[in-house]
């Protein structure tokens, strides 16, 4: 049985306490900003002045940087690596054992709360602003909205399931800096953040392609600026359906070994 | 009738064993050597509902380990653990239902809300119909004082304010037993007195069922009738405190200060222990001498200025028990 309003009470009370952090917030949007311009230069260089390379428009380009800096925002505001790992350390997490919910997914809705509270006060009136002003390409029609979000929705629950079981890894692992390393990789690169899987060389897209990274930033995106379209966005939205069932099993394997070891082990 | 009963229980720890030098942390690499703690071996006792029972032994006896079987988040190696018909570790969230915990080195309420957030998404977590939990949170804000700190968040209260909001968190959910492993560590005397009348009135009212660890004997005294003593991760001891006070209380001490300095002082049925200037402290046993008889054989040779007669409190009992073994503790009381 799912007691959706348990959960839900995390969501709103975490959407709360952000309320209360609101100098992280603009913190955060800070510096979420100045990485936006600091890519979009890279970029505008990069082009030089050319309408378009590897295929895509300067404009979609332009677009697909500030759609990846605003899934960024989405994606940074729950709880992040850092703090899942000092809560394994201080065993605040052993201890939500003894509670009548589940650990993973009770975070998960927390995270909920945090991220809604983010996108609502600082994500979306900023970036509103900025498709007013800039000239950027948007989806021609609701329905490419619809599967953006959609995918969108998709890709952060993917990258909830992955961080969350490299942060349960302090469980068994007394030294996690190298394992940090190999996920802030693969997130920022392999994920399409920063640099379209488009312009990767080819083996470097074949391994991305068959990541579950790319499901994070690059599809949604590619979506969003119409570089893919009709049955290749079902099957795009198939591969983030796989990929988020596999993460989830991974979540699951994880936290159970980790319980295990609580228990068993004392932590 | 019990609620809880626990059988041979026992619990062993495999601690890796850290190899030294570069060698050793190859070698851990590729094949770790454990070494076995034995936090506990075969602890037996059972507790009848609404009992209140002081689970006392030196540091690493086993009793945080104990209460860790009996909430769930431990596994026991061997025996078996039965809370309110549940076997905590096979059912740890319905055991959660029945049960609620204080651990005093640390709270269990969440770091960052304010405290009265944490109470309401215990409400939401534990179901708690409106109506009980408001009326439980009037009664304990009402005894325990809450209303002056519940707005702050949780990592910014005092220990003693923290330890209020623990023990509050720890019942809204109305549950017939409760843990409480140290609730008075780190109180200041009133603080602790003000916790202690708590206790007494939860599980006098409600009657709900406690098991007590501490190191302050006082909290024994003043809340348990019956008390498990362990050590090693063994029990000792399990059965009245009266009966252990009867028997090692006969032992009392006469202290007298003397108008002159003496070099010693010898006396029938009476043992000088320690001696500062001219104040003497005498142990004997109220069974072969009275005070009175002591003091009329001081009075044959010296003046008295002043004196007093001690009688043990179960604290400096319990000390020379940890300290002179076990050899002489009643029967355990079988229940
Ligand atoms: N997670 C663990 N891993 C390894 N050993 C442990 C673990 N937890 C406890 N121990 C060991 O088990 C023994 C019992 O510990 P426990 O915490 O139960 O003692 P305690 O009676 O609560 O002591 P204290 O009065 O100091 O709180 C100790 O020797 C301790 O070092
Ligand atoms: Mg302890």
């Amino acid at each position: 049985m799912f007691r959706f309003r348990l959960y839900w009470t995390f969501t709103k009370k975490a959407f709360l306490r952000s309320a209360v952090y609101r100098f992280d917030v603009w913190s955060r949007l800070g510096s979420n900003l100045i990485f936006l311009l600091m890519w979009g230069s890279i970029w505008t260089a990069l082009y030089a002045g050319r309408e378009e390379a590897g295929g895509v428009s300067f404009e979609s380009m332009l677009t697909y940087i500030v759609v990846s800096q605003f899934l960024t925002g989405v994606n940074g505001a729950g709880t992040p690596l850092w703090e899942i790992q000092e809560k394994v350390r201080t065993g605040d997490i052993s201890l939500e054992l003894m509670r009548p919910f589940d650990v993973p997914l009770r975070y998960l809705f927390a995270d909920f709360g945090s991220v809604a509270f983010y996108i609502l006060t600082a994500l979306l009136p900023l970036y509103t602003v900025m498709f007013i002003f800039m000239d950027l390409t948007l989806p021609s029609g609701w329905e490419t909205w619809a599967l953006f979000i959609v995918s969108a929705f998709i890709g952060f629950l993917i990258r909830y399931c992955i961080e969350m079981s490299f942060g349960l890894l302090s469980f068994f692992l007394v030294e996690t800096g190298g394992i940090v390393d190999v996920f802030y990789f693969a997130m920022s690169l392999l994920s399409g953040s920063v640099i379209p899987l488009w312009f990767f060389p080819g083996w470097l897209e074949t391994m991305a392609i068959y990541l579950p990274f790319q499901g994070i930033y690059y599809i949604p995106n590619a979506i969003f600026i119409g570089k893919i379209s009709g049955a290749e966005i079902l099957l795009s939205l198939g591969v983030q359906l796989f990929w988020v069932a596999a993460s989830y099993l991974l979540l699951r394997f994880v936290w159970n070994r980790a319980s295990q070891k609580v228990v068993v082990q004392g932590g | 009738m019990p609620i809880i009963e626990v059988e041979h229980l026992m619990k062993d720890f495999m601690i890796a064993k850290r190899e030294t030098g570069f060698l050793g942390a190859v070698k851990s690499l590729v094949k770790r050597e454990h070494i076995k703690k034995e936090a506990v071996k075969d602890i037996s006792f059972s507790i009848n509902e609404g009992e209140m029972v002081g689970y006392i032994g030196p540091n690493g006896a086993g009793k945080s380990t104990t209460i860790k079987m009996l909430t769930g988040i431990l596994v026991p190696t061997s025996g078996s653990v039965k809370v309110n018909g549940i076997i905590p570790y096979e059912n740890r969230q319905e055991n959660a239902k029945n049960i609620g915990v204080v651990f005093g080195q640390r709270t269990q309420l969440w770091w960052d809300l304010p405290t009265i957030e944490s109470f309401e998404l215990l409400k939401e977590i534990y179901q708690v119909p409106d109506k009980r939990y408001k009326g439980n949170m009037d009664t304990f804000t009402e005894i325990l004082g809450l209303d002056e700190f519940l707005n702050t968040p949780v990592r910014q209260l005092s220990l003693g304010q923290r330890m209020r909001a623990d023990i509050a968190a720890s019942l809204l959910h109305d549950p017939p037993i409760l843990f409480l492993d140290e609730p008075t560590i780190g109180l200041d005397v009133v603080a602790k007195e003000k916790m202690r009348t708590f206790i007494k009135e939860i599980n006098r009212e409600r009657s709900i069922t406690v098991i007590l660890t501490t190191h302050d004997m006082e909290d024994i005294e003043k809340l348990c009738e019956r008390m498990i003593l362990i050590d090693h991760g063994q029990k000792v001891y399990d059965g009245e405190i009266a009966v252990v006070k009867e028997r090692f209380g006969k032992t009392r001490t006469l202290i007298v200060d003397l108008e002159e300095s003496p070099h010693s002082l010898k006396l029938n049925g009476g043992e000088v222990y320690k001696e500062e200037a001219s104040r003497f402290w005498i142990r004997f046993n109220r069974d072969e001498v009275s005070a009175s008889g002591l003091i009329a054989q001081i009075t044959e040779t010296h003046n008295i200025k002043d004196l007093t007669v001690e009688e043990p409190a179960i604290e400096s009992i319990i000390s020379r028990i940890y300290q002179e073994g076990y050899q002489d503790l009643p029967e355990t009381v079988k229940l």
